[in-house]
């Protein structure tokens, strides 16, 4: 029969010790840089990524692209060239990552209160310097925070997941590059988590029809416990930000 | 960054007081943080933070074939990516007209042998070499960004670690090697006697290093001096201005002991690095 | 918690990367012992219910393994002797990268809730995950991961004891020092309770008799030296194939040449065992020679070794340089294809432990093994792994596996063929079973709704006689204006099989039935293949239905597939359906549809012919069973009715259309068949028997072939064009099964059929191939869904290789199998039988006996005696006096078995006819023969009485 390696394992561990619902480690940062406006930093398991997000400003370069009703939302998205084991050649430009900018665009859209800021720009940048699978989710939950950090309203979190169907049966989630590799199509999605909408879906092959609703909820679990853990990331970094900035003399004196 | 002509003028008397307005004097640097081995998928890596000025360097491995020219030289190369992180004008392409110059600035800092000896990186005469990549990304631009580049590739490249080659056996024109699979196997490169480059500023009449963004927008010339151990590596004027030969040469002077100061520190502070500290990376 | 694993790796292009890979550590990681407070017990099937004895350890223990143990010793580990076994999932890893069947056979192990085998996932566990420390060797570590496991067991339980059993000496001298119980393996299982039968099955590595016995065989090169060497060419890799004649000569293919590369001798051969891949290294050209043409065997009865070299002397007497070959000698192995052997013990008065094996398989080394039951061994056929081949033992050391049953019984004999032809033939597991359709099954209303209708219509099976596996049934009805309607109704057995399942895996592995005289191995339960989806008279069935509407020319004017419901109306055999066709007084509508199809079968037949179908023979034989002893009462070559063309005339045009239609909707996934076109020089016996007979063979086309051996008729020998026909089935290439999307279109060819597309879709109870059509038809039409791995052109080339396998050795089966019963037919008769010469040889003559099948060699000359015949090369006769025999001449010649050798019994010819004065035999006078038969037949009733 086919060769096809277990990625999930007879005792329920998966090749690098997580169960099929488990994330990787999710460590995460906002406010790693001075002169953005916003930015942050976070790893999934080895993937790390940066964000920083400038404005809402003036509209750059072309003015006539400017909206009335809207900000104008610029995403780039860039990878270092040491960030696979296989040196890069560009950072930038080539196919791959102008497709990702986009998608990028798609699900950041999906949750800034654009019309709040009309005749103004956004600009969102990624910096992937490690990518070790789930390139896409990391940088949308990077971007989330430093969107966050930038001050921008938002509708709410943006977080994306991906998840795949291990030994054609077990659906599990956050596919690792090594899982990737050896594995069946993964499925990455990103979403609103709260509402539980659905920004942006995509395929890496073909899935087969039956087994996507089970792969689709897995993914979506996914995306709900990120939220969690970026959320505690940002109030524990408000309570920082706060601190330093004497609110926090003020509890203590409630408190008192 | 737009100044007006009074924050010149405070810029331009505070460096005239030796007591400039971050309080430094003209000599002083401005807090620097190092880490190393930050990139896992490189052999060597480090991360340099020169107060605003963020740079992290990568080094690469790839079996390449010398020149015919230099068959007993192996080969490194820079390539410098500036982040569209650190500003929206580097977006796109934007960053490339400043990539492109530092990349060519260390290619010529590191050409001399006694600067970098990259006949140890020649594997077999003539047919395989190492070819060193070191790539640098810029993140935050916060001033002198040569200096801080320099330091953080003489870091990377002190971290780097270069596989075993167990075997070399040569059949005709067939070359096969075999390179060992243990990271414990490892050689370090020496690279002690790596440039390190000082931006030195004039400003009105005096000469400062470590200029800081605002200092940049006021100086009248500067000059990038690479500095390996004793030696001078290269010497690259930049910015607008003009340079009088005299303080030109009073430049180098400065930038010369300043490097030799920035080298001794930073190899004591390498050799205090410990290979089993946990990586801390951007969550500090 | 959270750690990393860097390593170097190599990529394609040839550059060095470094690899970093996550690795977690957790706390939810339990011990399985059931008496543990602080784990939550799961499910463990470690128990205290069950208890260790060993006179090693008076106390109840549980036992830890090294991954070496679990290498060498599996067949010790798959006796239910000891249990509470912890495997260490370090240990786990480094056996499945090592071994995977071994892995399988431990997984199957660890599953079987008896066993009380637990994994233990130390790796991941976080008081017993380490880290590789520097210049620490691979080996070395795993071994700390052994005993830290250990170590943790014996804090985390200390009123349990734990037995780490290694056979590593460093490693027990270690963890002594860290007070962990440990023994070897041998010392384990000879302190087990009743351990007598045990210790033969132990794997003997570290075999190591007399050291100072000189070295018989040269060394091997080290594994460094044979890479290094076969990089730069001074040596050469292939897979080593033994002579089946001359146990000291075989042969190696080369990539490097095109001939086959011949090693002889001891020091040539050096240890090496049919199937195994080996370094070799070419001799320069003043030594080469040609292949041996004399047989010699290894009679030796001892391990001495005087025997060998008597006999190398003899082939280096006969060596030739006439038509040198390349010729070189092993100087490693590179891997070796051992597996288990099937065979006897050798039969001789040596005392004590030690015996020798002789294999059935005669291209493989007898074997040295270690037995305290020789005795009763002696009787048995057994099994025997090989473990080890030092070098200063004459033959490889190996231990005892299992025993059969007794030499010479069917049930013994038809297990060696099985296991002999790799063909699974285990009991279906309970897994398998649970996805069969429960009892009593009926049709429901959403199948009639999906399905055609067809119970109304006059649909019969014709078969071979005592056939319960009925797949295929047939109809042929009028419509209107002079047109026929014509179905083939074949078994739906993917309506049941469902893929993917348990019992969908284990048919698949199968492949296919395999029918041996007196058993059939069924590829599905039998509940499907004689049952449900048996396509029995006078019972509703599925069916998947390819229906045509012809004209009476039998052109196709239109065709349908579609699943369907059918109640066949009679199932009948072949002779029955003759007989129906044939009577002229019956004119019910299933003889009409009969006779239908039997023209329009002949018209087809015509049709395909004229395209350059070949018609080929292979003599086939049915062999009758005594319905109470099975023992063989008489063997015959098959009938033949003209009802069997009708039915594969149908067939054929059915996969035909089948393949066509899914070509046509998976033109990248679609599962053909194809028979390729022989390379020229395959047909060279076939061309040079024509031209001495004065048959001009054109071998250009499968056309031209086909009217050429048409041609080839003499009216005084009616079986020469028989026996052209069947030279002629030797000559071709295997057909074989293969996915659309790795072959172009023009390779689609079935050379012997004469059509561009073939596939299997008639037979689903018996092919698995025929399920995969079904379910790609199925998706075709739209009746079923489809499924990923179904239309992975890769993942169907990996099937296509199992099932050409499968179908190959269980063809090879099917012949050892029928030569089996042939022989104890045959045992102590004595009979003269027609034959034909079928090859003329320089010392024999190749004979074909129609009647039973047989194709044997009549020596013309023995060794020391002068020989009546001269042999004449170019013209291919022998000739003696005036009489002058050619190939294909009839002989009539006396046939008697040779059981001196009860592995291997021949036949033994003597010439009857002609006569051939100080050489033929006197024909037997009925009286003698009938002398004979009475006394077997009197033997067995003597048996019988004594039963009674």
């Amino acid at each position: 029969m086919s060769k096809k390696k277990e990625l999930v394992s007879k005792i329920g561990l998966r090749l690098d010790g997580r169960r099929a619902d488990e994330l990787r480690r999710v460590r995460c940062k906002m406010g790693v840089f001075s002169q953005p406006d916003g930015s942050a930093y976070i790893e999934q398991g080895l993937t790390k990524v940066l964000a920083a997000v400038y404005g809402p400003h003036q509209v750059r370069g072309n003015r006539s692209k400017a909206q009335h009703d809207s900000a104008i939302v610029n995403c780039q998205f860039s990878m270092a060239v040491f960030s696979t084991s296989e040196r890069k050649k560009r950072p930038r430009g080539d196919r791959k990552s102008s497709e990702m900018s986009i998608h990028l665009r798609q699900a950041l859209l999906a949750a800034i209160k654009v019309e709040l800021y009309p005749w103004s720009q956004i600009d969102i940048y990624v910096e992937v310097l490690h990518a070790d699978g789930g390139v896409y989710p990391a940088c949308v939950n990077a971007a989330t925070l430093a969107l966050i950090d930038a001050g921008i309203p938002l509708k709410e979190y943006v977080c994306a997941c991906s998840a795949s169907l291990a030994n054609n049966d077990i659906p599990m989630v956050d596919i690792s590059h090594q899982e990737e590799m050896l594995g069946g199509p993964t499925l990455t999605i990103a979403a609103l988590p709260m509402s539980e909408k659905i920004v942006l879906m995509e395929m890496s092959q073909r899935f087969h029809i039956d087994h996507l609703p089970k792969v689709m909820a897995k993914a979506l679990k996914g995306c709900k416990d990120i939220k969690v853990i970026l959320d505690e990331a940002v109030r524990s970094h408000v309570e920082d930000v706060g601190c330093s900035t004497g609110w926090s003399n003020t509890s203590q004196k409630i408190k008192v | 960054m737009a100044l007006c002509e009074a924050e010149k003028t405070f810029i331009l008397h505070s460096v005239e007081e030796n007591f400039r307005i971050d309080g430094r004097q003209r000599g002083d640097y401005r807090p620097m943080e190092l880490e190393t081995n930050i990139v896992a998928p490189s052999f060597g890596s480090a991360r340099l933070r020169l107060a605003n000025t963020d740079v992290l360097v990568s080094v690469k491995l790839e079996i390449d074939s010398p020149t015919l020219e230099q068959p007993k030289l192996g080969k490194i190369e820079f390539f410098v990516d500036c982040s569209a992180n650190a500003t929206p004008d580097f977006e796109g392409r934007g960053g490339d007209n400043l990539a492109t110059e530092i990349s060519n600035c260390l290619s010529s800092a590191y050409k001399s042998s006694t600067a970098f000896d990259a006949g140890k990186l020649c594997i077999l005469k003539g047919s395989k070499c190492w070819k060193l990549y070191v790539d640098i990304l810029l993140l935050e631009c916060g001033g002198n960004l040569y200096d801080a580049v320099s330091l953080a590739v003489k870091a990377a490249l002190w971290d780097t670690r270069i596989p075993l080659v167990k075997s070399v056996v040569v059949d005709g024109n067939k070359v096969d090697m075999e390179v060992s699979d243990e990271l414990f196997d490892c050689e370090r490169l020496d690279v002690t006697g790596a440039p390190i480059m000082v931006t030195v500023c004039k400003i009105g009449d005096q000469c400062i290093v470590d200029p800081t963004t605002a200092e940049e927008h006021c100086s009248g010339g500067s000059v990038v001096v690479a500095v390996s151990k004793s030696n001078f590596s290269t010497i690259l004027q930049t910015g607008g201005g003009s340079l009088h030969p005299m303080t030109l040469l009073e430049s180098l002077k400065l930038g010369q002991t300043v490097a030799q100061r920035l080298d001794s520190t930073l190899i004591n502070t390498l050799k205090q690095i410990n290979d089993n500290s946990t990586d801390v990376g951007f969550l500090k | 918690m959270f750690s990393t694993r860097a390593f170097i790796k190599k990529n394609k292009v040839g550059n060095y990367l470094k690899n970093i890979r996550e690795h977690y550590i957790r706390d939810d990681i339990f011990c399985g012992l059931e008496s543990c407070k602080s784990c939550e017990v799961l499910d463990t099937s470690l128990t205290g219910g069950f208890n260790n004895k060993n006179n090693l350890f008076k106390f109840n223990h549980y036992i830890i393994l090294d991954t070496n143990i679990i290498l060498d010793q599996i067949d010790i580990l798959e006796e239910d002797v000891f249990g509470n076994v912890i495997i260490l999932h370090t240990v786990l890893k480094e056996v499945k990268h090592r071994s995977l069947p071994v892995y399988k056979r431990l997984m199957s192990i660890i599953e079987n809730p008896t066993r009380h085998f637990y994994i233990f996932t130390n790796d991941h566990h976080k008081d017993t995950y380490i880290n590789q420390e520097k210049g620490e060797l691979i080996n070395d570590f795993n071994d700390r991961c052994i005993r830290k496991a250990c170590t943790w067991y014996m804090k985390h339980m200390p009123n349990e004891k734990f037995v780490l059993i290694t056979d590593d000496r460093g490693n027990r001298n270690t963890a002594r020092n860290e007070k962990i119980k440990t023994c070897t393996i041998t010392d384990y299982v000879k302190n087990l309770e009743n351990s007598k039968h045990l210790q033969d099955k132990l794997a003997r590595k570290d075999f190591h008799t007399v050291v100072d016995s000189d070295d018989f065989y040269p060394p091997h090169l080290p594994t460094v030296d044979i890479i290094q060497g076969i990089k730069d060419g001074s040596l050469h890799q292939g897979t080593f194939r033994a002579s089946t004649s001359n146990f000291l000569e075989a042969s190696v293919n080369v990539d490097e040449f095109e001939e086959p590369v011949i090693v002889q001798g001891r020091a040539g051969l050096n240890r090496a065992v049919d199937g195994d891949f080996v370094a070799i290294k070419i001799l320069s050209k003043d030594e080469w020679i040609s292949p041996s043409d004399i047989i010699l065997e290894d009679e030796s009865v001892t391990e001495g070794v005087d025997e060998v070299l008597e006999k190398e002397k003899v082939l280096k007497k006969t060596q030739k340089k006439a038509n040198a070959q390349p010729t070189g000698m092993v100087v490693g192995i590179v891997r070796r294809k051992w597996r288990q052997y099937c065979g006897i013990l050798q039969p001789s008065n040596m005392d004590g432990l030690f015996h020798l094996f002789v294999p059935a398989d005669r291209k493989i080394p007898k074997v040295r093994i270690e037995t305290r039951q020789a005795e009763f061994l002696r009787t048995q056929k057994i099994i025997v792994a090989i473990d080890t081949w030092p070098r200063h033992s004459r033959y490889p050391t190996g231990h005892f596996v299992r025993a059969l049953g007794k030499i010479g019984d069917q049930a013994t004999e038809n297990e060696v063929v099985l296991l002999e032809h790799d063909v699974p033939h285990s009991k279906f597991s309970e897994e398998v079973l649970s996805f069969l359709p429960k009892l009593p099954w009926t049709i429901k209303e959403g199948d009639i709704a999906a399905r055609v209708d067809l119970r109304g219509l006059d649909i019969c099976s014709v078969d071979p006689p005592g056939c319960t596996d009925i797949d295929d049934a047939l109809h042929c009805r009028e419509i209107e204006d002079d047109k026929l309607e014509v179905g083939v109704h074949i078994a739906d057995v993917s309506h049941f099989i469902r893929p993917g399942n348990a019992l969908d895996i284990e048919a698949s592995n199968r492949a296919t039935t395999v029918y041996l005289v007196n058993n059939r191995i069924d590829m599905v339960p039998v509940l499907l293949s004689s049952n449900l989806c048996s396509l029995r008279g006078g019972e509703e069935r599925f069916a998947f239905s390819c229906v045509w509407i012809m004209d009476k020319e039998a052109n196709i004017l239109e065709t349908r597939f579609h699943k369907s419901i059918i109640k066949s109306k009679k199932a009948m055999t072949y002779e029955e359906a003759q007989m129906v066709i044939d009577d002229k007084h019956q004119v019910h509508s299933i003889a009409q549809s009969l006779r239908n199809l039997n023209s329009l079968a002949k018209i087809l037949k015509r049709g395909r012919l004229d395209k350059g179908a070949l018609v080929l023979a292979s003599p086939e034989v049915k062999i009758l069973m005594d319905s109470e002893t099975h023992d063989p009462i008489s063997v015959e070559a098959k009938k033949l009715f003209e009802t069997n063309s009708m039915v594969e005339e149908f067939m054929l045009l059915a996969n035909i259309s089948v393949a066509q239609k899914i070509l046509k909707e998976f033109p990248e996934c679609a599962l053909l068949r194809r028979h390729p076109t022989p390379p020229p020089n395959n047909f060279d016996p076939l061309v040079k028997a024509g031209n001495h007979l004065g048959f001009a063979i054109k071998i250009d086309s499968g056309k031209n072939l086909a009217a050429s051996l048409d041609e080839a008729i003499r009216e005084d020998n009616p079986f020469l064009n028989t026996m052209l026909r069947i030279l002629a089935t030797r000559c071709m290439m295997q057909a074989v099964y293969f996915s659309s999307g790795m072959y172009q279109k023009d390779e689609y060819f079935h050379y012997g059929l004469a059509v561009p597309l073939y596939t299997h879709f008639t037979s689903p109870i018996r092919r698995y191939a025929d399920i995969i059509v079904h379910r790609l038809l199925a998706v075709a039409i739209g009746a079923d869904c489809t499924y990923p791995d179904l239309l992975d052109k890769h993942k169907s080339t990996d099937l296509c290789k199992n099932l050409n396998y499968r179908n190959r050795m269980a063809q090879y089966a099917g012949r050892a199998s029928v030569a089996f019963n042939t022989h104890l037919f045959f045992r102590g008769k004595l009979q003269d039988e027609e034959g034909y010469v079928l090859f003329v040889k320089k010392n024999a003559l190749q004979i074909l006996i129609p009647k039973y099948g047989l194709e044997c060699t009549l020596y013309i000359s023995e060794e020391g005696k002068t020989s009546p015949f001269t042999y004449d090369e170019d013209h291919q006769t022998q000739t003696a006096g005036d009489i002058v025999l050619h190939a294909f001449d009839p002989v009539i010649v006396r046939l008697t078995l040779d059981s001196k050798n009860i592995q291997h019994e021949k036949f033994i010819l003597q010439l009857v006819k002609p006569h051939i004065e100080g050489f033929s035999i006197a024909p037997l006078t009925e009286m003698e023969t009938k002398h004979k038969l009475t006394e077997i037949e009197s033997g067995k009733k003597n048996k019988k009485q004594k039963k009674s």
